[in-house]
């Protein structure tokens, strides 16, 4: 007999409140985008993304009883599949960019409170081992056999993400004042309304929640 | 982003379906759905209506905006505004396309229906080309997009970030010319002074 | 001219078919050679600059400058643009790569690899709490379950994993089940309409 899911809340570790599957997938889905169109690395949703993978195993567990052939099997599997997508897909585009972005990643990532570290304990080893790898990597293979003063310049080496890149934003709530020029105009950001602009000027937006990157 | 991560997120658009089966209602994550009764309308995401179209298990009932009339008025809409107009759906063109894709025969004057979302597509497409045009050459870096789905942002996602992207940066190198050139006492009368302008495409 | 062996690593790199043509040995050694004997001749006469503070000596040890700084580019472009590819190929194969590959690596990118792969793993097998997800596959957005197929041949009647039974006529189209028609399309009876 099929568990029922559905009423079921979830908690949230921190607060006492109680959040919906159908709540944790939405946050999910919108942080995937943010991530997707965001030039630099955002602080991971790893609360959701547990609460969800929970979620997950919990119903291929449900359904093995089921005859693959019933129309609840394949339901299930279908939107399963579907949010495994999102979720690796959301996991690959933040490697991509620990990968791109290694150095300047983790000396971020070192002067951050722990509140407001970005990566998860996970990334943040793989980071470190990336870039370990990178750096012996190329010792061996050249630096080692540059004269000295060629040597030193790792700092020279680190590569960061165009900020100013243009993304596409949607307001999730009326914003007002917003900077948009490099002459300081300003505007205010209605709810629903949606805009081309330089990431930087709204990426403290983007960690509220105020707006959503499309 | 994809074509086809397009259409993942279009497929979430709730649309309506008439089974010829019976079943208890499916708890999925993303919400419940049913129960199934042979006849009775019932609404669920497109993903499962095109599988279950598709194995002729039902008919899909056409969304409401998905009529001659209806789309008649927002073609004559879209001609005469500058602007965009507010789709019946932020998904049209995905929803439009899956459900011609799978259940053409379940949608009445279904011909009509799709050239004239064709013309409506056509006509957005147009006028985005020109307001990007226009924008490009005007030297923004800003602009409000209200309306405008996302296939249609798709179409010029890598050209237009790219180019204010550009943009951008000229402009950045002229302030920091001309800073340097008045501090060197030098004339800056001639250098462009149009750095940017808010637009509404 | 100062760099062009460096240079032609590049372009050799961009230019070929290969997923990964075998490491250069030979270019990297030159271009690192080349690199020590330039900085080797400006070293003397940085010190002969030092000595005399004839500025005629600058632009000629700009020059030199420029040159290494110009090497050391495009050789380090040449091997990150190898690593990169390494990586795609982990992405792509797993970690076990096909011998053909294998060989084109040289013994460090054969280390990285090693590492690379070992620590990709270890991170995909710590997702979710020691739940783990393998990141190389769902690498687009699921269709369905089902495929939609059209019927070859006149191949008659099939019966399906639920007692259905479905007569597969010359060009008929159904829609089924992937994993129960998936060798009737190998076998070229059926053929998958995308």
């Amino acid at each position: 007999m099929e568990q029922n899911v559905r009423e079921e809340d979830l908690e949230l570790s921190d607060d006492e409140e109680l959040i919906t599957a159908q709540k944790v997938l939405e946050n999910l889905e919108n942080a995937w985008l943010n991530e997707k169109f965001a030039p630099e690395l955002l602080p991971q949703q790893t609360e959701m993304l547990e609460l969800m993978l929970g979620q997950v195993a919990h119903m291929e567990e449900n359904i093995k009883e089921l005859d693959k052939n019933d129309f609840r099997s394949i339901a299930h599997r279908m939107e399963l599949e579907r949010i495994r997508y999102i979720i690796a897909s959301y996991l690959r585009c933040r490697l991509e960019k620990i990968e791109t972005f290694t150095k300047l990643i983790l000396q971020e990532e070192e002067s951050r409170a722990d509140e407001e570290k970005r990566m998860s304990v996970e990334e943040t080893k793989f980071a470190t081992e990336y870039h370990e790898n990178m750096e012996n990597y190329f010792k061996t293979v050249a630096l080692q056999y540059m004269p000295t003063l060629q040597r030193s310049d790792a700092d020279q080496r680190i590569v960061r993400p165009n900020m100013m890149s243009h993304v596409f934003v949607k307001a999730k709530e009326t914003v007002p004042a917003v900077v948009v020029g490099v002459e300081d105009e300003e505007v205010d950001l209605v709810a629903g309304s949606q805009h081309i602009i330089p990431y930087q000027l709204i990426s403290d937006l983007v960690l509220k929640g105020s707006v959503q990157l499309i | 982003m994809d074509p086809c991560e397009i259409e993942f997120i279009g497929e979430k658009s709730q649309i309506g379906i008439v089974p010829n089966f019976n079943f208890d209602p499916i708890h999925l994550i993303s919400g419940s759905v049913g129960p199934f009764r042979a006849g009775l309308p019932v609404h669920i995401p497109l993903w499962l209506a095109v599988h279950l179209r598709r194995q002729r298990k039902c008919r899909i009932v056409p969304p409401q905006w998905m009529d001659v009339d209806t789309l008649e008025e927002i073609k004559e809409e879209e001609k005469r505004s500058k602007f965009f107009t507010k789709m019946p759906s932020d998904n049209y063109m995905v929803e439009a396309q899956l459900i011609f894709g799978c259940a053409a025969e379940d949608i009445p004057r279904c011909d009509e229906i799709r050239t004239i979302i064709k013309d409506i597509f056509d006509i957005r497409e147009s006028k985005l080309r020109t307001s990007v045009d226009a924008f490009i050459k005007g030297e923004g870096t800003y602009a409000k997009l209200d309306n405008l789905t996302l296939l249609e942002m798709h179409a010029i996602r890598p050209i237009l970030p790219h180019a204010l992207d550009h943009i951008s940066r000229y402009q950045r190198v002229a302030s920091a010319t001309q800073r340097d050139m008045s501090s060197l006492g030098l004339n800056t009368s001639n250098l462009s002074s149009s750095y940017h302008s808010q637009s509404r495409i | 001219m100062f760099g062009d062996k460096a240079f032609e690593l590049v372009k050799e790199l961009q230019r070929t078919s290969e997923t990964l043509p075998p490491f250069d040995d030979d270019g990297v050694r030159q271009v690192l050679e080349e690199i020590k004997a330039i900085f080797e001749e400006n070293c003397q006469q940085a010190a002969a600059y030092s000595h005399s503070g004839d500025r005629t000596l600058w632009p000629l040890l700009s020059f030199r400058h420029a040159a290494i700084q110009r090497n050391k580019r495009c050789l380090l472009a040449y091997l990150y643009q190898r690593l990169q590819r390494i990586k795609a190929i982990r992405w792509e194969f797993g970690p076990i790569v096909p011998n053909d590959i294998k060989n084109s690596f040289c013994e460090p990118e054969t280390q990285w690899f090693n590492s690379y792969s070992k620590s990709l793993a270890t991170y995909m097998r710590s997702i979710g709490d020691g739940q783990g997800i393998d990141l190389t596959g769902d690498l687009k957005p699921p269709k369905s379950l089902f495929v939609e197929v059209r019927c070859l041949e006149d191949y008659g009647k099939f019966e399906l994993e639920d007692g259905e039974v479905i007569l597969l006529k010359k060009n008929s189209q159904h829609y089924l089940p992937r994993s129960q028609v998936e060798s009737l399309i190998r076998l070229g009876i059926l053929q998958h309409i995308s």
